[in-house]
């Protein structure tokens, strides 16, 4: 049993590898298109994500140190290993701990540029973790006791979905997803597309390839931060992924609806509501779970 | 055709002018104008531009921050001078303190000449650019593999 | 029983050796032998016994007279120093906890004897290769750490034999600690690490390494005296002095054994330096760097966490004492970890992640089921070599650097590209999955889950992150690249290095061997103590966790440095001076610094803000513990 899960997981990675980058460069177009409609603009094409990160692919090599690269490229590796673990059925946790590893090395590659523009990026990178992590692993917990189990394979076994028990969870982790997702009012480590950042907060010294892989990377959390949305709507009825996709679209939709309403806020904020929300919303659904 | 004529991000430095242009490559920017049809992003970090727009003319003051922004941004790369100061140094050209257009400092690739220059003007020469790009990304592909053949 | 007694005696004599010998080169050669020896008779020991439970019969009125006269000579020890520094508090306690030693020896404990002095089980077997291994490789480190820090000091004395000398004491005591089943034995050996760490920690005879000695003592001398306590209590209501049978008894009769049993865990939690009596591990930091490695990683606080985790059948069925020790634990973990966050000394960083881990393993102590006591011995394991590692790692580079400041560690991948690598790997070990610790803490959350420990589970996720938090920057520091400076790496001591690798080469084996030791280790353990085990963790995620360890570390020491892109410099927002060393000619045409400082965030997660509700929770919390155990008690006579 325990083989075959180690196989799932490869072949899990494998697939991961391949699907994610295509659903997550066609949410990135698909984010664009819709706010640049929200804003009244036509925006760019569809494939806009794709030929940027075709023409950062084809810039020149460049580095301001010899590991820089390196760093990002376990970040990558990593991210498709949590979304591998993920999606082949595995443990949450496994994958919440794995991506949370390649959030470290992308910190650390940015430090490892010693250029002040990236530290503080990096430090807000780190911030942002301490502020959505208690979430994140509350969800797990909450996952673990509504399923039984922490495998997200036990949810297409299980007779309702982990949603009927852990609604208030569900909506604090739609609350620290903007930070995940990196957007605004929480996109204060680095932002996507058009916004500005402070330089460009930690991918300030990153360039060419490098910010390639930065961006590939980013479509990959996307998809597996979805996934994570849909886990939620899973249970024995195969149809349910249909749901569960569903959801996950129209939550990516509020993001997007959300990035374009509000401005970023401090990183006091962020810390003080994220933990709050945790708290409120986190605990009272846990304390529910454990005693009802 | 190289995927950089699709994707050109530019990066904006406002040189020794009365802003006029600068205001304009802004306003060029809006959404108004919607540039990111084109793929076009404005980005606040040299190493991830792949246009340069530099408004204004070259003084001592700021000459040396034209070159540090132009080396550090990445090859393939294009500049693209906005403005008649941008272009010549325009009225400012007697002042004791100019030395001159942006040629003065950095190779330029495109000239938008304008006071101050329209918006169109600049997604104009912008798109011109987006040819001494391609180009440029041609070559550099090329010397790469030559390179890649002679190691 | 010979190798345990070997294991006891033979730290004792090279310790009246080292005592003796001035000269240097002899105390190098006989300490560097001694360690060696010792860490092979407890890998010996390890190999010979594992799985091999047993008491061993050993019943002797001489050693238990030999065990009185040291509680009185460590007694009149301590009364010596409070009188020479006016301490009065020490000196009362001291007289307080002797005078009761020796009523209880001589009016209760005569009538009864224990038949098995000393035992070994698999956790003791860990904890003696814990001692054994790591103990005496720090030993190791020791020998060049203090020639370095005599020579900084060269006005004072050289008192090292001392030091040497109490360095092997401490390693006799702790396996005492772990090998005795009659508590009288184990109270002397506690009471041994107690007045080792008090003279270890006074070692410069600085005021503030006095002051911070005296609160040492003060404080495991209140835990001590909750020891002597229980003892009475175990021998008028248990009328038994075996740990065994004591445990046995206590987790059949909970009511009976609650009282005890809280006193017991009040002297772990002392002596594991749980909030509120953290501030004693805190001024620990004075002493030299491997004294601080010794207390925090094999030696001191394991002995508090080790007598927990001991316990740990009786909290699983009595309540008061195990609430206690859970929220003590929890609280602790959390707010110390928050407390790291606002450090920049790393010295005191290492310091308040050891409480907050300590924490967690007492937490789980206190939850008591096997599969928390999984989590608790590997968290002890983890705990022991990553932070003996770190130790070592800042102890030299404060030696070539001139600073524990996290911050003036800016660079030190290339001023010292060897140890900023095995700091790293440290780093990571303790905080970063895939990496043991947090394997340990994934257990620790499903037990916690398992329990329905609510209140545990929220303190969790919240120190988690913020774990990661003090860890990240401070990996993030050593990572910095910039120009080559020149290598301050030329100079280390062999002796240092040689038990900087072998820690790192632990942490790696421990690591990567995690299912294996899972397999073969612990969980025989708690198949004896608890009969049932079924582990949190699939066996599939293990070797996940195990073999992504293996690539980092590969990244970590083979990838790093190889890039081959061409060389750009950093964005400075200016027109660069000296680009390599951050300076630019900023608006007026002045050059100016870029640098960089890490988040601390005083305001939020300082010690002043958050050490007094800490400190005020625990206290709270201990101090109902006992009032509810004492109104338990009184109900039922």
């Amino acid at each position: 049993m325990d083989g075959m899960s180690i196989v799932a997981v490869v072949i899990g990675t494998i697939a991961f590898t391949v699907a994610a980058p295509l659903l997550g460069c066609l949410l990135a177009g698909i984010d664009r298109k819709i706010s640049a409609r929200m804003q009244g603009r036509v925006g760019p094409p569809l494939l806009q994500p794709y030929y940027d990160v075709r023409k950062l692919l084809e810039k020149d090599r460049v580095s301001v140190n010899a590991s820089e690269g390196l760093y990002i490229s376990c970040a990558l590796f990593f991210t498709l290993l949590a979304g591998g673990i993920f999606f082949s059925g595995g443990s949450v946790l496994m994958s919440v701990f794995v991506i949370t590893l390649a959030a470290l090395f992308f910190i650390v590659a940015a430090y490892s540029t010693r250029s002040p523009y990236a530290e503080v990026g990096a430090n807000r990178e780190i911030l942002q973790v301490l502020a959505y992590e208690p979430m994140v692993l509350l969800v797990a917990v909450g996952f673990y006791m509504a399923i039984g189990s922490f495998d997200v394979a036990a949810a297409l076994g299980a007779p309702v979905p982990a949603i009927a028990t852990t609604g208030l969870l569900f909506i604090g982790f739609l609350f620290v997803l903007t930070i995940k997702l990196r957007k605004s009012p929480f996109d204060l480590s680095y932002s996507h597309h058009a916004h500005q950042e402070i330089v460009k907060g930690i991918t300030t010294e990153m360039s060419g390839p490098t910010l390639a892989k930065v961006e590939v990377m980013h479509w990959c959390e996307n998809v597996l931060f979805l996934g994570w949305v849909g886990m939620f709507f899973l249970w024995a009825n195969p149809l349910s992924i249909l749901a569960a996709v569903a959801v996950a679209l129209f939550v990516y939709f509020l993001e997007i609806v959300i990035d374009n309403n509000f401005a970023r806020v401090k990183w006091q904020a962020m810390l003080k509501w994220s933990w709050l929300v945790t708290i409120i919303a986190g605990g009272i659904n846990i304390v529910l779970l454990t005693y009802l | 055709m190289s995927y950089i004529t699709k994707s050109p991000w530019v990066i904006h430095y406002d040189a020794s002018s009365c802003n006029g242009c600068d205001i304009e490559v802004l306003a060029a920017l809006c959404p108004g104008y919607d540039v990111e049809r084109f793929g076009i992003i404005n980005t606040g970090n040299p190493k991830h531009a792949d246009i340069f727009l530099v408004t204004g003319s070259v003084n001592e003051q700021n000459i040396g921050v034209i070159k540090e922004i132009y080396e550090q941004m990445v090859e393939p790369k294009v500049v693209v001078a906005c403005g008649v100061c941008a272009c010549s140094a325009g009225i400012f050209h007697d002042c004791y303190n100019v030395i001159g257009g942006v040629d003065q400092a950095i190779p330029v690739d495109v000239y938008a000449p304008g006071c101050a220059v329209r918006p169109e003007a600049i997604i104009d020469a912008v798109v011109a650019g987006l040819g001494v790009l391609d180009e440029k990304a041609q070559a550099l592909k090329a010397q790469n593999k030559a390179q890649k053949k002679g190691a | 029983m010979g190798m345990i007694g070997f294991l006891i005696l033979f730290p004792l004599v090279v310790a009246l050796v080292l005592l003796c010998v001035k000269n240097n080169q002899a105390r190098n050669v006989i300490a560097s032998i001694a360690a060696a020896t010792i860490a092979f008779a407890s890998i010996a020991l390890t190999v010979v016994y594992f799985g091999k439970d047993s008491f061993i019969s050993l019943s002797s009125p001489v050693i238990d007279y030999i065990c009185s006269a040291i509680g009185i000579i460590i007694a009149i020890c301590i009364l010596v120093y409070a009188v020479r520094y006016r301490n009065i508090l020490a000196g009362v306690l001291a007289l307080v906890q002797v005078a009761a030693a020796l009523v209880f020896e001589f009016g209760f404990s005569h009538g009864i004897a224990v038949a098995s002095g000393l035992y070994l089980d698999s956790l003791s077997l860990l904890m003696a290769l814990v001692i054994g291994v790591i103990g005496s490789g720090i030993c190791l480190y020791a020998l060049g750490y203090m020639e370095d820090f005599q020579a900084e000091h060269a006005d004072a004395p050289d008192r090292r034999p001392v030091f040497f000398a109490l360095m092997f004491l401490f390693l006799s005591a702790m396996f005492g600690v772990v090998f005795s089943n009659n508590m009288l034995w184990l109270f002397t050996a506690w009471e041994i690490t107690t007045i080792c760490s008090f003279l270890l920690i006074g070692y410069t005879r600085t005021d503030e390494a006095i002051k911070n000695a005296f609160r040492q003592i003060v404080m495991n001398l209140l835990g001590g005296i909750g020891f002597t306590a229980a003892l009475f209590f175990i021998a008028v209501n248990f009328h038994t002095l075996s740990f065994a049978e004591f445990i046995a008894a206590g987790a059949a009769n909970p009511g009976l054994a609650t009282l005890p049993v809280i006193c017991l865990a009040f002297a772990g939690i002392t002596k594991a330096a749980q909030m509120p009596f953290q501030s004693w591990l805190l001024g620990a930091m004075v002493a030299p760097t491997p004294t601080s490695a010794l207390l925090h990683s094999s030696t001191m606080v394991k002995a508090g966490v080790f007598l927990l985790v001991k316990l740990a059948p009786i909290f699983a069925v009595s309540f008061v004492p195990s609430v206690m020790v859970i929220l003590v634990g929890g609280v602790t973990f959390t707010f110390c970890s928050f407390m790291a966050i606002s450090q920049s000394n790393a010295k005191r960083v290492l310091a308040y992640s050891t409480v907050a881990n300590l924490g967690l393993i007492v937490a789980c102590a206190g939850v008591g089921t096997p599969e928390a006591i999984w989590a608790a011995a590997f968290l002890i394991i983890f705990h022991a070599i990553a932070k003996s590692l770190l130790f070592l790692c800042v102890g030299t580079a404060e030696h070539h650097i001139g600073s524990r400041d996290i911050e003036d560690m800016d660079l030190l991948f290339e001023r010292m590209p060897q140890l900023a690598r095995y700091m790293m790997l440290g780093i990571m070990c303790m905080f970063i999955a895939p990496f043991g610790m947090l394997i340990a803490k994934w257990a620790t959350l499903v037990s916690f889950v398992d329990t329905k420990q609510v209140t545990l589970i929220i303190l969790l996720v919240f120190g988690s992150a913020a774990t990661f938090m003090f860890w990240g920057k401070w990996l993030g520091k050593l990572a910095g690249i910039a120009g080559s400076p020149e290598n301050d790496e030329q100079t280390v001591h062999r002796s240092e290095w040689v038990s900087i690798l072998l820690m790192v080469v632990l942490v790696v084996a421990c690591c990567v061997g995690l299912p294996f030791i899972s397999l073969y280790v612990i969980e025989p353990y708690i198949a004896t103590v608890f009969g049932t085990f079924s582990r949190g963790i699939a066996d599939g995620n293990l070797v996940i966790a195990s073999v992504a360890t293996a690539f980092v570390v590969v990244v970590l020491f083979a990838g790093l440095g190889k890039g081959k892109a061409k060389k750009a410099e950093v964005y400075l927002s200016g027109i660069s001076v000296d680009n390599e060393g951050r300076t630019f000619s900023n608006s007026l045409s002045k050059e100016t610094a870029a640098t960089a400082r890490n988040w601390y965030m005083e305001h939020i997660f300082g010690e002043q803000a958050i050490s007094g509700i800490g400190t005020v929770c625990t206290a709270l919390i201990i101090v109902v513990a006992f009032l509810a155990s004492v109104a338990s008690l009184l109900g039922m006579f």
